[in-house]
């Protein structure tokens, strides 16, 4: 089931667009414990382009996505197997700089999470931990960096107000504004919407449409409308397989295999 | 959520169902009542347009509806699509069995005219056709559909035949021409319900294997 | 219902008694001579300066050793070994020592560092023999001190701290964390600028408590600095503190150094209470935000 992601590398999507493949994940294998939560994943994820991971509760869609940024080397009893080549390197060896992975890729959580400082030193945080940047500068970035996340017209006048005094969508926006702060290449989301009201939740959906330039996006949902709606490519996982992966039209309109159409017909899960 | 939808796409399966069969009834009745020189059918014919007209809306009315709330996806969402579609070709092969049971009328009060050969032939087989592809409807039958599409090029066969009969009978003898010309129309409506009839079918082609065949002379 | 509210009155009823003794007796001897002068023998006016100044001391000095080796226990329970054996092993003892009794806690520090004598003899490196002599010997321990006093309040200290600091680091959500690791923030960097700063008021309210509590501890300072008369702010000679005089003069047959002595209390007991009120204030801002 899932050599059907690798036997077609795809060079040009279906309306002729080049695609380049940014991340390779080969083979991925994960554990919890004793407990084998992924097998065998093969997947392409292409430059700028947005792929969500859909799936049943407990398929292994969060599990995969925490792989890319080997956030489960934090916790002991987690470990993955396999390879995930960024950019012709694999991150899952062991002994890379962990800290310069997560520098190139992004991580946004489902929950809302601002540091307790003021909303401009939630940005210079992350900036500050790779550049040494003067006061106009890092004014600049952090300006930028709002506009980026749409949040700079809300905030502009308490930029030293506690990242915690803004809305739940506000302090979505601020946590994908510090994500970008570190110019990552990669962007990984974790149902970044699920604890959001629908007008926030439309807001960042459209976020997603002008990071897709810049940035190669990987988002977790269990909402399919927003999975449709948002990404290029989707890719179906149920009990730790991958059961498909292709472009989101297609998935959405003619799916390959049975399963797939069952679940997002909603006929299960 | 779901039963909700299911209900509402049952429902929905069975009201094109029965539009399809309204107009099998009405194509064959326009037939017979042109052939068997039947105006009280012809008659017929016309009072039951209204109600086929009136079911065509209701359908589209139905199928936006569903489409709004549920939101369809995959499978659903082509046979949705696709019903729209067919309900269309429905009502617009009511009107063509009108027009023909139109001519049906005038022709019963003139002197009988001999139907060109060709003419029942093409008649039984334009029937089929409806036939069939609503049974490809029903039984979501990807192959029989393709049969049906192959089947509408012997139907244009027939009709060109049945035009150079026509002709020739009507350059023949004057007093043919007015039947001959209700005749040349009535053909020409049988050869416009056997392309919708083609229509429903590679419509359902669609609804079953996602593909689209329309304009692939080959396939 | 009754039954509660009659036990909250009791409870009431009896704080408002201490504190209204303590009022009435202290109020009256409280005056600016109180904090300018000496204890005095009997008969004498004075004040309780070289009290209040050796309480200070070494409260400061017991909080200076305590409180480090309390927050990095406590962060190195929280956040490397949260689920190793020897956390929950520390955990226990910790749970022990801070019902420990102060007075154990003195004996044993009477034990190791007042008891004892320990000749020290360090040799001095060629180099600088000429200068300093063949070596440098001195005499540790043997003798009451106001560093033993120190040490053994430090030993109060550290289960409190340790248990808050904890217990305030276990509060702190974890996703702030994994936040702050998505950045590539190195693990020392999170602690110090996530965790600590998230737990910052709860930290703070734990040494302050801590702080309150052996502020009024006698039994150890009878064992370690002893008490002591005359002015003297030496830390390897026996050092006065509030309670230990008002021990002594309370018990005295002296009018004069029994109002010292509620006067004393008054001290340590505003002091306290001024200490609680600043560690609540700090836990409400916490939760306002």
């Amino acid at each position: 089931m899932s050599e059907v992601a690798v036997a077609i590398p795809l060079t040009t999507d279906s309306k002729g667009l080049p695609l380049a493949e940014r991340v390779s994940i080969r083979n991925v294998s994960f554990h919890y414990g004793d407990v084998r939560a992924l097998r065998d994943i093969n997947v392409a994820l292409y430059d700028r382009r947005i792929t969500a991971f859909i799936g049943p509760s407990g398929c292994g869609k969060s599990t995969l996505l925490r792989v890319l940024n080997r956030m489960y080397s934090l916790y002991p009893n987690q470990r993955a197997e396999g390879e995930v080549l960024l950019d012709g390197e694999n991150i899952l060896a062991p002994g890379l700089d962990l800290n310069l992975l997560r520098s190139r890729v992004g991580m946004v959580f489902q929950k809302p999470t601002p540091f307790p400082l003021s909303i401009y030193d939630n940005i210079a945080f992350g900036i500050g931990l790779y550049e040494r940047l003067r006061k106009s500068e890092l004014d600049a970035r952090v300006e930028s960096c709002l506009r980026q996340a749409a949040l700079w017209d809300e905030v502009k006048d308490k930029l030293g107000a506690s990242g915690l005094s803004l809305s739940g969508g506000q302090q979505q926006r601020l946590c994908l504004a510090r994500t970008v702060a570190i110019k990552p290449e990669v962007i990984l989301l974790d149902e970044p919407c699920s604890a959001l009201d629908p007008v926030s939740t439309a807001r960042i959906e459209d976020l997603l449409f002008e990071l897709k330039e810049r940035y190669t996006i990987v988002i977790v949902t269990h909402n399919m409308q927003q999975a449709a709606r948002v990404s290029d490519f989707t890719a179906f996982l149920l009990l730790g397989e991958l059961v498909e992966f292709g472009e989101t039209t297609e998935v959405f309109t003619r799916p390959k295999e049975k399963q797939t159409e069952a679940y997002v017909t909603g006929r299960f899960g | 959520m779901r039963i909700h939808f299911q209900r509402d796409m049952e429902r929905l399966e069975r009201e094109i169902l029965f539009l399809g069969s309204l107009l099998e009834q009405a194509t064959n009745k326009a037939i017979l009542a042109l052939t068997a020189r039947r105006p009280d059918l012809g008659e017929e014919v016309i009072a039951g347009d209204d109600e086929i007209d009136r079911r065509e809306v209701q359908f589209e009315e139905d199928c936006l509806k569903v489409l709004a709330l549920h939101q369809p996806v995959a499978g659903d969402l082509r046979y949705l699509v696709s019903a729209i579609k067919v309900n269309t070709m429905l009502e617009r092969m009511g009107d063509l069995a009108v027009n023909i049971a139109e001519r049906a009328v005038p022709l019963a009060g003139l002197e009988p005219l001999p139907a060109p050969p060709d003419f029942q032939q093409m008649a039984a087989d334009v029937r089929e056709m409806v036939k069939l592809s609503l049974d490809a409807l029903v039984r979501q039958d990807s192959a029989l559909a393709r049969r049906v599409c192959e089947m509408d090029d012997t139907v244009d066969e027939e009709h060109h035949r049945i035009f150079h009969e026509l002709r020739d009978m009507m350059s023949a003898d004057p007093t043919a021409i007015e039947r001959g010309l209700h005749f040349l129309v009535a053909a020409r409506c049988l050869e416009r319900i056997a392309d919708h009839a083609e229509n429903i079918a590679l419509d359902v082609v669609f609804m079953v294997e996602g593909k689209v065949i329309r304009h692939h002379a080959e396939e | 219902m009754s039954l509660c509210a009659g036990a909250a009155g009791l409870g009431l009823g009896c704080l408002l008694v201490i504190l209204g003794t303590l009022l009435w007796h202290g109020v009256g001897g409280l005056s600016l001579g109180v904090f300018t002068k000496m204890t005095p023998p009997p008969g004498d006016s004075g004040g309780l300066l070289n009290a209040i100044a050796g309480s200070l001391i070494m409260t400061a000095l017991g909080v200076a050793i305590g409180a480090p080796v309390g927050i990095f226990a406590g962060t190195y329970m929280a956040e490397y070994g949260r689920k190793s054996k020897l956390t929950a092993v520390v955990r226990f003892i910790n749970d022990i020592l801070l019902s420990a009794p102060s007075i154990v806690v003195g004996l044993f520090v009477y034990t190791i560092m007042v008891a004892p004598r320990v000749r020290v003899s360090i040799p001095i490196p060629q180099q600088l023999v000429s200068a300093l002599g063949s070596k440098i010997e001195f005499t540790l321990g043997g003798h009451f001190s106001g560093l033993a006093g120190a040490v053994a309040l430090a030993v109060i200290v550290i289960p409190i701290v340790v248990r808050t600091t904890e217990d305030m680091l276990l509060l702190v959500p974890q996703e702030l964390r994994e936040a702050a690791a998505a950045l590539g923030t190195p693990r020392w960097l999170v602690i110090r600028r996530v965790s600590y700063r998230a737990a910052r008021a709860g930290i703070i309210t734990g040494v302050l408590l801590a702080v309150a509590r052996i502020s009024g501890e006698t039994a150890p300072l009878l064992f370690t600095a002893l008490n002591n008369q005359f002015w003297s702010v030496k830390l390897n000679a026996p050092i006065a503190s509030l309670p230990a005089v008002i021990f002594q003069y309370a018990l005295s047959p002296y009018d004069d150094w029994q109002r010292l002595a509620w006067v004393g209390a008054l001290i340590i007991t505003l002091a306290v209470l001024a200490l609680s009120i600043s560690a609540r204030a700090l836990s409400v801002q916490r939760k306002a935000q």
